[in-house]
């Protein structure tokens, strides 16, 4: 025998037994409530076009792709995320349609990350997109969602954390930096490096006090009383606005009553370039990972040739099992019941086993003696 | 339930470790099993604040930090940079300071003013090749090495050396010297993503702390 064959690439794996049973049981109460909420499935290509998830969409960076060829010479990707093929879904379906449009979905992302570093390459997400409504109940409703899908997926201490894009935007353009600053800077707000964004700053001639308000972002996060401190530190109508949008959310937030669960993070900025207004995300005890992710991007369907408003979460499910390995939620797995039989008794155990199985019960049919 | 939970600090070994604790010792926080260095423990507890300590290797702190078994790590600029870590890099702990730098026999200064390809052997090969291929845009032959990297130039494996220099004593015996400043760098203190979220409260007023006793503005 090969024992090579036995293999699998590294960042892959096999799910089976117990585990995958978990698993499934989880993804079904997830998706019961995106249900719930009135959300249908959608099911999009495993590989699409490069240019659906290329630089200018601003998703994953290219080299971080699997990229291959068909046979007109196309470069095609393995999916990194949904959210543009849901866009481009969107776009293409649903061009004239002006009412508020609700997508779900499931399925594996494929990211070629670096080797080693203990993350897999293939995971399983779920997620949920509200099109064509820009309102602050949108944001409520898809952050509302998240709550009660994990608490649905018995998860029981996490922490939505929410911020604004805006804000740091409305700040940067006060201060005058240009796109490249402003990216770079980006990097180290994210990362809460504060030297690094004040040597930038420094560098790129920024006054004192611009230096200091930018760079207090990174201070700004903690449980909803920041918003006003955050408020208070904005100089620029386009960051006001944005705080007064994030407390209008938490208002909503509190209406669905999860407001528990709710914090806010001004200095969280994705690397994702699409995320235009709200972004959040969720962490759990336990495991290093971002559990949920997602924020509005109003402007990426423009891409795809329809300009609507867009907000969207996604549920990575492999971070998820593994929090609820590590808080030690037991999660209900069916139990499967053997019926044994011999020779004689086949008949008698299989009407055994139907009746097991008509009342939503598993069972197996064993042979027993002799017959093994 | 929250309260119940340790935080857990990774350290990286050697003489780091020992200024990092005397550093936390500033600010009241303590852990007297780990100066015990006839101990063989891996893990030192302070029960009283609900801390762990453990100590790891240098580039491995940021790895234990990135995947949330530790909340808190201390490490080298040099670390941070080689590995590019997912994690909060929050303070500029100010011990260990000394640069990156390329250098190499007098005569190779020649070979860096030009986008010749040329030989660079280093400890750091992201780092070098970060510096050559983004900011001087020069072709380069990185050859990973494990130590003792002065050897390079001597032996002719390599044109120049991407290492770090504290004084510049092992290059000047060895007749090399710093050719190019790539930046300095000293200790920092990280933090893990979820971590900063779900235990704010007491990470930041860690932070607070050691700002306050470095003497760090906001």
């Amino acid at each position: 025998m090969k024992t090579k064959l036995l293999h699998t690439p590294e960042g892959v794996r096999d799910i089976y037994g117990a585990e995958y049973a978990r698993k499934l049981y989880v993804e079904n109460q997830i998706r019961r409530q995106f249900g719930l909420y009135g959300y249908e499935d959608i099911q999009t290509p495993t590989f699409e076009f490069f240019d659906v998830f290329s630089r200018e969409v601003g998703t994953t960076p290219s080299r971080e792709l699997y990229k291959f060829f068909d046979s007109e010479g196309n470069t095609l990707v393995l999916r990194p995320d949904f959210t543009p093929s849901m866009a481009r879904c969107a776009a293409k379906y649903f061009r004239e349609d002006d009412a508020p449009l609700r997508f779900c979905y499931q399925g594996n992302t494929f990211t070629n990350v670096s080797s080693l570093q203990g993350k897999l390459k293939e995971v399983t997400e779920m997620g949920t997109e509200l099109i064509n409504d820009s309102s602050v109940e949108a944001d409520g409703e898809i952050i509302a969602l998240v709550a009660e899908a994990l608490l649905a997926a018995g998860l029981r201490e996490f922490q939505i954390s929410i911020g604004q894009v805006a804000y740091f935007k409305g700040m940067c353009a006060q201060a005058g930096l240009d796109e490249e600053t402003e990216l770079e800077l980006r990097d180290f707000i994210s990362g809460k490096n504060i030297f690094g964004a004040d040597d930038l700053l420094v560098s790129k001639g920024v006054d004192k006090l611009h230096r200091q308000m930018l760079i207090g972002i990174t201070d700004l996060f903690g449980p909803a009383v920041v918003l006003q401190q955050a408020e208070e530190q904005a100089d620029n109508q386009c960051s006001k606005d944005a705080i007064i949008r994030l407390k209008k959310l938490y208002a909503v937030l509190c209406d669905y009553g999860v407001d528990p669960y709710i914090s806010f993070d001004l200095g969280m900025l994705s690397r994702y370039n699409y995320y235009t207004g709200v972004i959040f995300k969720a962490y759990a005890y336990g495991i290093g990972d971002v559990i949920v992710k997602g924020g509005r991007y109003d402007s990426l369907l423009g891409r795809f040739g329809k300009s609507a408003p867009a907000v969207g979460s996604v549920i990575e499910i492999d971070h998820l099992m593994s929090a609820l390995t590590r808080q030690k939620v037991s999660i209900p797995v069916n139990e499967i019941l053997a019926v044994t039989y011999t020779k004689d008794t086949y008949q008698e155990a299989l009407e055994k086993a139907r009746n097991l199985r008509r009342d939503g019960k598993k069972a197996v049919l064993l042979p027993e003696g002799e017959l093994r | 339930m929250k309260e119940a939970r340790y935080l857990t600090f990774a350290l990286s070994k050697g003489r780091l470790a020992y200024q990092t604790l005397d550093l936390l010792e500033q600010i009241g926080i303590t852990c007297e099993e780990i100066k015990d260095k006839s101990s063989r423990k891996l893990i030192f507890v302070n029960e009283e604040r609900k801390l762990r300590f453990f100590l790891a290797k240098g580039p491995d702190v940021p790895t234990y930090v990135e995947h949330g078994a530790a909340d808190i790590g201390v490490a080298g600029k040099d670390v941070l940079m080689e590995e590019n870590r997912r994690v909060y890099e929050v303070l500029d702990l100010q011990l260990g300071k000394c640069r990156m730098c390329v250098c190499g026999p007098a005569s190779a200064a020649e070979l860096l003013k030009h986008h010749q390809m040329i030989r660079v052997a280093s400890k750091y090969p992201s780092i070098a090749k970060d510096y050559f291929y983004n900011k001087k845009h020069q072709t380069v032959d990185i050859i990973k090495l494990n130590g003792s990297v002065e050897l390079g130039p001597i032996v002719e494996l390599s044109d120049v050396i991407v290492d770090i220099v504290e004084t510049g004593g092992t290059l000047r015996e060895n007749g090399l010297e710093v050719l190019e400043d790539i930046c300095p760098l000293s200790a920092r203190m990280i933090v893990n993503q979820v971590s900063m979220q779900m235990d704010f409260d007491r990470i930041r007023r860690i932070i607070n702390d050691l700002r306050t006793v470095l003497k760090i503005g906001t």
